[in-house]
């Protein structure tokens, strides 16, 4: 089996970009991370989550490709929901593992700004059950609410000690050009905000934002981009109703342990982790779930100070840019090992955590120097 | 979203209407929604009408909702533990919130789900009522 590695990259920033079209926003990260890597693509892997719903458009890779004159080359369209970019990322690894293509490039994109707030909650809702989730008012938002409440109860934490999530993501994302939010925020801020879906808050939620990244994936190691260790996705097909537990991310618990065993490292390895903090509860689960912290210690561990999580900003300050993100994440943290636009960590070893729905797939991709 | 499916809405008319479940023939397990496969391999799969009474297990109110929740906003939504021990989750209605906890007594009540302004067609469901509070 041959190796992968992370040989170029672009990011755009996340945000509202009215001046786009979709397939332009991809084709214009897509061409910097081709540049990037100074490499020929021999196939494309295309993520994101609602380029059907909300942009009208199928078949996005094509017009991706004709938007920069490239010809013939197969595209392959991965909808995972908001865990496309991980999924897409995945499908990429293995056609390269197998020796099919030499180098190939992942694309992420979403634009929820086409629509409208309302329209863009319809559309998120679509990652849950549609028949008995969705139908009757479900939305992310208010499990992430449900199980927020049973994990504070049980751990007997206080509302506080969530919201430092917030407080952490924003003062990571001011140390990173393409995040949406460059700037810090105080606790009380954080604690003071609008309520959402009680016990959360705004400053719990990830701020949904345009936005595209791009990877190109090549089997020879070039320049000094790091190499894919491993990869793993798992499913949670159990409905929230039936789940054992609220506070364990069940998809990302089977994920990490299969990853980190193939990589070959432990948790403690982990020198940078960038995890699918869609709302912050999801962040502090992460931490568990990837064995940083140990069951129902993640916000006991916030409390203590500063955790190499999320140094982009998470979801919370670089944004939720769906099916993008885990495109995003991958990029984020190979340009972490590197020290490229980001302070270079101190370790050799970083996880991505790509989540689609409420826990129902998630991928762990293992990158080292 | 606007303009469900009607398609969509009829065919799930016995589980929006009557709680309706599968039950397997098996080992027993109750599985709502209903699935074509028990975890435990059975394909030996019966209708089973849920009970219409049980306990909040965990509620929130929602203030960021979709199109069709505009005008009933915000919505009550929460997980339930009918007296059967089969868990489902929906809006909780006509409750005092300051009033709901956890273990709270509910019923099933049938209820308008989705009012379809353009083609006028009003969708149905069940939702779950306080009782005694
Ligand atoms: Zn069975």
């Amino acid at each position: 089996m041959k190796d992968v590695y992370v040989v170029g990259g672009a990011l755009h920033p996340a945000g509202r970009h009215y001046d786009k079209n979709i397939d332009d926003l991809a084709a214009a990260v897509l061409d910097k991370a081709i540049a990037d890597a100074q490499a020929d693509i021999e196939a494309l892997f295309v993520a994101s989550s609602t380029a059907e719903l909300g942009n009208k458009q199928q078949l996005l890779g094509v017009y991706v490709l004709e938007s920069l004159g490239l010809d013939k080359i197969p595209v392959f369209r991965i909808e995972n929901g908001d865990g496309s970019g991980g999924a897409a990322v995945v499908a990429a690894y293995h056609a390269l593992r197998a020796g099919e293509y030499n180098c190939v490039a992942v694309v992420g994109v979403d634009k929820p700004n086409d629509v409208l707030s309302n329209q863009q909650q319809d559309i998120y809702a679509t990652t849950l059950d549609t028949h008995f989730e969705r139908y009757f008012g479900f939305t992310p938002l208010s499990y992430a609410a449900l199980m927020a409440k049973m994990y504070l109860k049980k751990y007997e934490y206080k509302y506080e000690d969530l919201a430092r999530w917030a407080v952490l993501m924003h003062a990571h994302g001011a140390g990173n050009p393409y995040a949406y939010f460059r700037r810090p925020v105080k606790l009380e801020d954080a604690v003071n905000s609008e309520v959402v879906s009680e016990p959360l808050r705004l400053y719990d939620v990830g701020p949904l934002a345009d936005g595209a990244a791009a990877a190109v994936l090549c089997n020879n190691k070039k320049k000094d981009g790091p190499r894919i260790l491993s990869v793993t996705t798992s499913t949670n097909a159990v409905g929230f109703n039936a789940r054992n537990e609220y506070d364990v991310l069940y998809s990302l618990e089977e994920a990490a342990r299969s990853a980190l065993k193939k990589a070959g490292i432990t948790p403690r390895d982990i020198a940078a982790a960038e995890v699918h903090d869609s709302f912050s509860i999801f962040g502090a689960l992460a931490l568990e779930g990837l064995g940083i912290v140990k069951r129902g210690g993640a916000l006991a561990a916030l409390r203590e100070g500063d955790l190499p999580v999320n140094l982009s900003g998470g979801f919370k300050a670089r944004g939720n840019i769906l099916g993008a993100t885990g495109v995003y994440q991958v990029v984020e943290l190979a340009w972490q090992l590197m020290g490229r636009e980001f302070k270079r960590v101190e370790g050799n070893y970083g996880v991505v955590h790509s989540m689609g729905g409420v826990d129902r797939v998630s991928t762990v991709i293992v990158v080292g120097l | 979203m606007k303009h469900e499916s009607v398609p969509i809405y009829w065919r799930n008319i016995p589980q929006y209407y009557r709680l309706v479940a599968k039950r397997c023939k098996k080992c027993g397990a109750v599985h709502f929604p209903p699935v074509v496969r028990c975890r435990c391999g059975s394909k030996e799969l019966e209708d089973l009408e849920l009970p219409k009474e049980g306990k909040l297990v965990e509620f929130t109110v929602l203030h960021q909702v979709g199109t069709d929740f505009l005008k009933q906003k915000p919505l009550v939504v929460g997980l339930v533990e009918l007296s059967n021990g089969v868990r489902v989750v929906g809006q909780i209605v006509d409750a005092q919130v300051e009033k709901l906890a956890p273990g709270a007594k509910v019923e099933v009540v049938f209820r308008r789900v989705v009012a379809d302004g353009k083609h006028g067609l009003v969708m149905y469901g069940y939702k779950f009522r306080p009782v005694g509070l």
